[in-house]
């Protein structure tokens, strides 16, 4: 059920607070990285430090990046000038801040879906366990 | 288009711009090569429009700001000086010449220190080869090497 931005607010504040559906923790969390701007959303409100900006960046992502896109637009801009393929990634100075690599721990990763929440690219896709969808698709059916 | 160098000098309008335009009252003459274009503060300038000017047919770029510690936007400088660092970066790791990119910094008072920069740059360009672009027919010889080379590191 699409919820309203003032249920979604409340959401937010409340300690464990989750859609109906989706666990409060336990979820996978996929990465979409040719999606992901390097904006670091996701690691500022990971709640266990499992998703952090890195202070490198792999200088493939940029060819790989969707068409349009802002990284997909320096891709282009690259692949015209790119005299051999990228070597490796590269170290990005403090300053820069979107051209980053998002580095994601999955050992200490809690599965909450915070990063999913907010990420505004997408990039992020939490997946429900698989018992859980079985179990909460099952109780929609009884209701 | 060939043989024709071309720089593109993003300047900021607090000062180099200033400086640009004291030296062009002054009757200096700047290189034929440099395009001046004005921005309101290094700080707008981002990796694309770097990236993007030399993909388009520019031989070098060049940002023009103020002296570090003396933005009118506080830090806009220290942002382009570090975005010039990345692009720089980003094309060392695709085999082209970092030297196409660069900073100069310098006050609205100093035309003389805004011409040397320009000339600076142009002197630097000249004596790089021409910068190939994948749109050109016939790469050049060595440029297959080069490529063989990158996939074995990649």
């Amino acid at each position: 059920m699409p919820l309203t931005h003032r249920g979604r607010e409340i959401l937010r504040r409340v300690p464990g607070g989750h859609l109906r559906g989706t666990p409060a923790v336990g979820c996978e969390i996929v990465r979409h990285e040719e999606l992901c701007v390097g904006c670091g959303t996701c690691a500022r409100v990971c709640p266990s430090g499992a998703s952090r900006r890195g202070g490198s960046f792999d200088v493939a992502q940029l060819l790989d990046a969707p068409e349009g896109s802002r990284r997909g637009e320096l891709g282009a801009a690259l692949r015209v000038l790119m005299r051999h393929p990228p070597e490796g990634p590269i170290e990005v100075p403090e300053r820069v801040t979107v051209y980053r690599t998002i580095v994601h721990d999955a050992e200490i990763c809690l599965g909450c879906g915070a990063c999913a929440r907010s990420c505004p690219a997408g990039a992020v896709e939490a997946r429900p366990p698989r018992t859980d969808v079985a179990q909460a698709s099952g109780r929609d059916q009884d209701t | 288009m060939s043989g024709e160098r071309r720089i593109v000098a993003f300047c900021c309008r607090e000062c180099a711009y200033a400086a640009a335009d004291t030296s062009a009252n002054a009757r200096t003459a700047l290189p034929p090569s440099v395009r001046l274009v004005l921005v309101p503060c290094t700080g707008r300038v981002g990796p694309l429009h770097l990236l993007r000017a030399l993909a388009d047919g520019a031989d070098g770029v060049m940002v023009a700001g103020c002296l570090l510690g003396q933005c009118h936007y506080r830090e806009g400088n220290f942002n382009a000086v570090d975005r010039v660092a990345f692009v720089r970066r980003l094309l060392e790791s695709v085999g082209v010449e970092p030297e196409r990119c660069r900073m100069f910094t310098m006050s609205a008072g100093e035309p003389p220190r805004f011409v040397a920069a320009v000339r600076e740059m142009d002197r630097v360009i000249a004596a790089l080869p021409p910068l190939p672009r994948s749109g050109d027919t016939a790469p050049a010889a060595g440029t297959t090497d080069a490529a063989v080379a990158g996939m074995g590191v990649a």
